[in-house]
């Protein structure tokens, strides 16, 4: 009896111990795996990045006009099937086709699909196929393929460019676009954050004041001015940078706002006063006493702000503005679906938006639970 | 009473100096772009048959007293800017005042009318979810709002385009019918007008809705449980007059403090929606101006027109607030 009282008792010494001596880093992710609906979206986005970092592998072809089906202009998805009239069968199966286009069919590519046993191509795994490089080696298994002719999950744009690959290769884009734009934020609000927060006074006054102009401005419309700068000359990676770079350069106002507020407040504690009496210049004193204290809302404020860039890149490159062909993005892969054409006739044409919902809600769940976590009073509540 | 007049002179000032840093920002932008008016007028004219030479465009850049140092430049267009007028748009050849008139105030009201429709829903709505304890209820709005997000307003509007012309064979796009676009505004005019305006105002409005009904939520729940409202509770005072006269409007000052920001919002998205529901009498002048001609003096005038709205409206919540809380009129008061 005493024995299961002492163990008990000793457990909950271990259980408090642990408590008092985590770190930050671990109590924020105690807090955060309570939160069911922030863990189901860490792990979508954990997903999502993988698979859009081993894109090459993952996707049967190049999503770039190297990969395209000449044969399957705007083709409608197939979905592999295991079994028809014809039987069962263990290795799932798309159908053979034939496309024709004459007066009858009005000079419209018309599909007739061929659904004899014959006619089956077969799905298989690690199938052979184009040539990639990966981390600078090259590799030519993609994960799945079928044994003649090519298969699109998600159909074929009008050029023959499978919609399935480029989806995952723009996964890929829009990530590096908000990482890059990201980054930039971050450095543009902590310089311009941390010397007003920590200055205060008169340069503070004016920083807000150029802040909250910058903060008036509609900010697409701003992207639009910016990004009409981009010669036309300019390859598909200069664009990409350039546009990431604008991203970021206008970005920063509200994390530069939030960094100034913190810094105000902590900047009168008495450690600050410690540090500076012994000699401790001004930026030692942001860089190894303030920033410290609030690392982890920077990070929130990052994962917040992420789909944020994503969604701005989308909107620039589905006018036209931003990125440009050979770079997939959701942005590029809709220009042109607002014609009766595309919306009448190939709808898959709108199946990567799906992924891209996804993508933005997964990081919305993620940051409003580190939000949550990284917020020490959330306990009580 | 003076001292009123003091705060009001204040914010007025405070609101001009934002816009000349605005002006500020955008005339340099439209410096930067590569090629000047004198150039393209004389570009013009080589089109048409004229030899030109560079003598040619030096007298256009004097006519056009493009010789003059650049912060003089600014300040006339500044100063032109305030009196609403822009200029020629040198590609276009023609009035930026004219030719954006009834447009802009077409795009205005649309966006306004949208932020109208955003809190006439979230009001009620975020009152609502503070206040009642159905999980359901609750969990659907969260969704709805995350929604707001991760469904921006083209998107959407996009989405809608997808289904109305699967299942009603309509694209349901443009603010006219055919035989209304040219006519003078009379009362048929008016009710095509708002039979197609119904539209780009719910898209237009969705993610501010999204996000107003969740700053609403949170600020009421705030309110509710303070000690003023269990103290008008214990005083009889008790249902919807309870919510209206303690919690509700204490909840609802800083959210005219936010207009401006959501107005910010809805301007940003406008160009885009317009564009995908070809609204060509609204906001995608403005990507006609940069994406296809790169004309910035037309592009200039129709960012710092956005932004002074937004600023106006700023200017006109500060005083609304300062009028109807008598917290901060207190506090200008003394």
């Amino acid at each position: 009896m005493t024995d299961i009282t002492n163990t008990d008792a000793s457990l909950d010494q271990k259980l408090k111990e642990a408590y008092f001596t985590a770190g930050q880093g671990q109590l924020i992710w105690q807090r955060f795996k309570k939160n069911k609906s922030a863990l189901a979206g860490a792990w979508v986005l954990i997903a999502l990045i993988l698979s859009g970092i081993f894109a090459p592998f993952l996707t049967p072809y190049d999503a770039t006009i190297a990969g395209r089906d000449k044969d399957y202009m705007n083709g409608a998805p197939q979905i592999p099937i295991f079994w028809d009239d014809n039987g069962f069968s263990i290795r799932p199966f798309i159908y053979s086709f034939e496309r024709s286009r004459s007066i009858k069919t009005n000079f419209r590519w018309v599909t007739e699909i061929k659904s004899e046993l014959e006619d089956r191509r077969y799905v298989t795994f690690f199938a052979k196929g184009q040539e990639f490089k990966f981390l600078g080696i090259k590799f030519e298994r993609h994960l799945f393929g079928v044994d003649r002719g090519m298969i699109h999950i998600f159909g074929t744009d009008s050029t023959g460019k499978d919609i399935y690959s480029r989806t995952m290769t723009a996964i890929n884009t829009s990530m590096a676009v908000g990482t890059i734009g990201v980054v930039i934020a971050f450095f543009m609000a902590l310089v311009i954050g941390g010397v007003s927060g920590y200055y205060g006074g008169k340069i503070d006054a004016v920083l807000q004041m150029i802040t909250d102009t910058v903060k008036t401005i509609p900010s697409i419309p701003l992207f639009m001015a910016l990004a009409a700068f981009v010669p036309d000359t300019w390859s598909a990676e200069e664009r990409f940078f350039f546009i990431s770079v604008v991203l970021g350069l206008i970005g920063w106002t509200t994390l530069a706002r939030r960094i100034r507020t913190h810094l105000l407040s902590e900047r009168n504690q008495e450690y600050v006063l410690a540090a500076e009496l012994c000699g401790a210049s001004p930026g030692h004193v942001i860089r190894r006493h303030l920033l410290p204290s609030f690392t982890s809302y920077i990070i929130v404020d990052l994962v917040i702000s992420f789909p944020y860039m994503i969604l701005a890149e989308t909107a620039l490159s589905f006018i036209g503005l931003g990125l440009k062909d050979p770079v997939n993005s959701l942005g590029v892969m809709l220009q042109n679906v607002t014609s009766a054409d595309v919306l009448l006739n190939y709808q898959w044409y709108f199946i990567p938006v799906i992924f891209f919902i996804i993508l933005v809600l997964a990081f919305v769940f993620v940051g409003d639970g580190l939000r949550d976590a990284a917020d020490p009073y959330s306990d009580a509540k | 009473m003076l001292q009123f007049s003091k705060f009001v002179a204040v914010r007025a000032a405070l609101a001009v100096l934002t816009l000349v840093l605005v002006s500020f920002i955008v005339f340099t932008l439209m410096e930067l772009v590569p090629g000047d008016c004198a150039e393209r007028y004389v570009a013009f004219k080589s089109s048409q048959g004229s030899v030109i030479t560079a003598a040619d465009i030096q007298i256009e850049r004097v006519r056009l007293g493009l010789d003059q140092p650049y912060v003089q430049r600014w300040g006339s267009w500044i100063f032109n800017a305030f009196q609403g007028e822009f200029g020629d748009s040198c590609i276009l050849r023609v009035n930026i005042a004219q030719l954006l008139g009834q447009k802009f105030w077409l795009s205005l009201g649309l966006c306004l009318s949208a932020l109208l429709l955003a809190y006439a829903i979230a009001i009620p709505v975020g009152i609502i979810a503070a206040t009642s304890k159905n999980a359901v209820l609750n969990n659907s709005l969260r969704l709805v709002s995350y929604l707001g997000l991760a469904l921006p307003n083209f998107l959407l509007a996009l989405m809608i385009m997808l289904f109305s012309t699967v299942f009603f064979g309509d694209s349901l796009t443009g603010l006219f019918s055919k035989e209304y676009r040219d006519a003078p505004w009379d009362y048929d005019k008016v009710m095509d007008f708002l039979g197609h305006a119904w539209l780009p105002v719910f898209i237009l409005g969705w993610s501010a809705t999204a996000f107003a009904i969740q700053t609403v939520r949170a600020l009421m729940s705030d309110e509710i449980g303070k000690l003023y409202v269990t103290a008008a509770a214990a005083r009889g005072v008790s249902g919807r007059r309870l919510l209206m006269r303690y919690p509700a409007r204490h909840a609802l000052s800083p959210i005219i403090n936010s207009l401006g920001f959501d107005l910010n919002r809805i301007f940003t998205e406008l160009p885009i929606v317009a564009l995908i529901l070809t609204l060509t009498e609204a906001g995608s002048l403005l990507i006609e101006a940069l994406a296809r001609s790169n004309d910035q003096q037309l592009a200039g005038a129709i960012i710092f027109m956005l932004t002074a709205s937004i600023v106006g409206i700023n200017f006109i919540t500060d005083i609304i607030l300062a009028l109807t809380d008598p917290r901060i009129r207190r506090s200008i008061v003394g």
